[in-house]
């Protein structure tokens, strides 16, 4: 009889500490789930985070600076060959720096990289190029739940290419839905 | 004396090449070099506020007060002011004033802006 | 062991390594979900493979690990169940029909999930053996898959409790300890 109850509680000691160190699936209001929220989680591997401070500075001063591997080459290439019209506007450079951050983003594209959500990515392209990233399967698979009002409507935000507007993790290459709070609606609920 | 010299030399030179910060009025010394000037505020106040055809204006994105942000219409990035009395950095680096008047005079007027224009455009911010 | 001791191997090694490692592959899965999606896919290939044994092991293996050894009618399970709550059912040495029936419903259970889960990775993710299948399915239809899966998956959670609360419950009835049953594989012949 002793035996169960020592085995009882050495179960119960080890359940607590495993949710403890793993943290519970299902979150509180504030989002919190324990040691493993997202924040504290070392092993952080959605897209690879910008590495290139030329590519941070001139590509990230007007909107987020999307990571490479979230496009591939092919639609890379089409944006830097575009730049006179960047959808709809002048982003034009010298050649030297549009050649170094070319180079940057085709080294790092989501069909040379094979870590993360950039193999799926480059897979669900299936060799279309599209110049928008909310525009590839993948990125409409993930988003199709959610409302309008939410995010195109939504006047704190406005388009679905404002990644870091929702994502809290976005500029880290994190875009795990826990990091997820949408301006005037807060966490959202998978 | 010797040491000075050498100090204006070497202060010179750096300005010159853009090492030490310059400010306002050595790109505006740019656009002199290339044989533009005088410059004038009230000219570049009206470039400023033109509109030449149905696309943008500067006050679009850089907002009708220029001593505060303006916010990019569709990115809603915040933009820094453009009064110089606010925020002069913006205007220590040539390579960066020329990217810019690049970028934004051919998205607003669908041409380069002139030597002459530039520099109208910096006297009329310079006063802000 | 000599055939006159008075304890018996019930559960091989391989069952019972079967039976840990599936413990732990399981529960890695679902606690770490898709916030570590490398390690939720490589649980869930591992459970996936830990299955396709089981059924293997329950046609060929050990006499206790064998489905003809404690698949039973529906009606048997039942009259079981019904002496167990009531504290005067039967021992068994291997499996109880009620233990035999939880084999066959976790088998089930995790195949679904596994599946659904193999399908969620080819719709939403582009990879896996079936992302090239999943690659055309309409949205109505592959949008309603994770839920599928997570149902699933606490579905088996259920499963689980079910089961933890039937092996204490032959335990104590038994007077035997049956979790150090399966990691040692002993039992006792017959119980005083």
């Amino acid at each position: 009889m002793k035996n169960w109850i020592i085995g009882g509680l050495l179960a119960a000691i080890g359940i607590t500490a495993a949710f403890l160190a793993v943290g519970s699936p299902y979150e509180n209001e504030y989002g919190w789930r324990g040691p493993y929220d997202y924040r504290y989680a070392r092993h952080r591997e959605d897209v690879v985070p910008v590495q290139s401070a030329a590519y941070q500075e001139e590509c990230g001063s007007c909107h987020f600076a999307y990571q490479p591997g979230l496009l591939p080459v092919a639609s890379w290439q089409r944006i830097m060959d575009g730049l006179a019209n960047h959808f709809g506007e002048n982003a034009e450079l010298d050649k030297e720096t549009a050649g170094e951050l070319r180079a940057y983003l085709v080294a790092n594209a989501a069909d040379r990289v094979g870590t993360g959500r950039s193999p799926g990515i480059a897979n669900s392209l299936r060799g279309s190029a599209p110049l928008r990233i909310t525009e590839t399967t993948y990125f409409r698979r993930h988003h199709h739940e959610i409302p309008a009002r939410m995010v195109k409507d939504n006047p704190e935000i406005g388009s679905f290419s404002r990644c870091d507007a929702c994502h809290t993790g976005a500029a880290q290459g994190n875009y795990d839905e826990h990091g997820v709070r949408i301006p005037g609606y807060g966490h959202w609920e998978d | 004396m010797k040491t000075s010299a050498l100090l204006t030399a070497l202060l010179l030179g750096a300005a010159s090449t853009g090492l030490l910060a310059a400010d306002v009025n050595d790109v505006q010394g740019h656009y002199r070099a290339q044989g533009a000037g005088p410059f004038q505020s009230e000219r570049g106040k009206s470039l400023w506020n033109s509109r030449p055809y149905e696309g943008r204006q500067c006050a679009d994105c850089h907002g009708p007060d220029l001593t505060r942000s303006g916010q990019h219409q569709r990115t809603k990035k915040t933009i820094e002011p453009m009064a110089h009395s606010v925020n002069a950095s913006r205007y220590t680096d040539l390579k960066e004033v020329e990217k810019w008047f690049t970028r934004n005079c051919k998205s607003t007027w669908n041409r380069e802006c002139t030597a002459q224009e530039k520099g109208d455009l910096l006297e009329y911010l310079k006063q802000l | 062991m000599p055939t006159d001791s008075k304890v018996v191997r019930t559960w091989d090694l391989m069952i019972r390594l079967f039976h840990w490692t599936l413990v732990a592959a399981f529960f890695t899965a679902y606690f770490v979900e898709d916030d570590w999606m490398s390690l939720h896919v490589l649980a869930g290939y591992s459970v996936l493979g830990l299955l396709l044994f089981r059924i293997v092991w329950g046609l060929i293996g050990t006499r206790h690990a064998r489905f003809t050894n404690f698949v039973c009618s529906p009606a048997k399970t039942l009259a079981y169940l019904k002496d167990a709550i009531a504290f005067r059912a039967r021992r068994y040495l291997g499996h109880n029909p009620a233990g035999g029936a939880m084999v066959i419903a976790m088998l089930f259970s995790l195949s679904a999930t596994t599946v659904t889960g193999l399908a969620l990775y080819g719709y939403a993710e582009f990879s896996g053996p079936l992302a090239g299948q999943m690659g055309s399915t309409p949205e109505w239809l592959g949008s309603s898959l994770e839920d599928v899966h997570e149902f699933l998956a606490n579905f088996t959670v259920l499963l689980v409790l079910l089961h933890i609360a039937g092996v204490v419950l032959a335990s104590l009835q038994h007077r035997e300890n049956l979790v150090h049953s399966m990691f040692t594989g002993i039992k006792q012949k017959e119980l005083s």
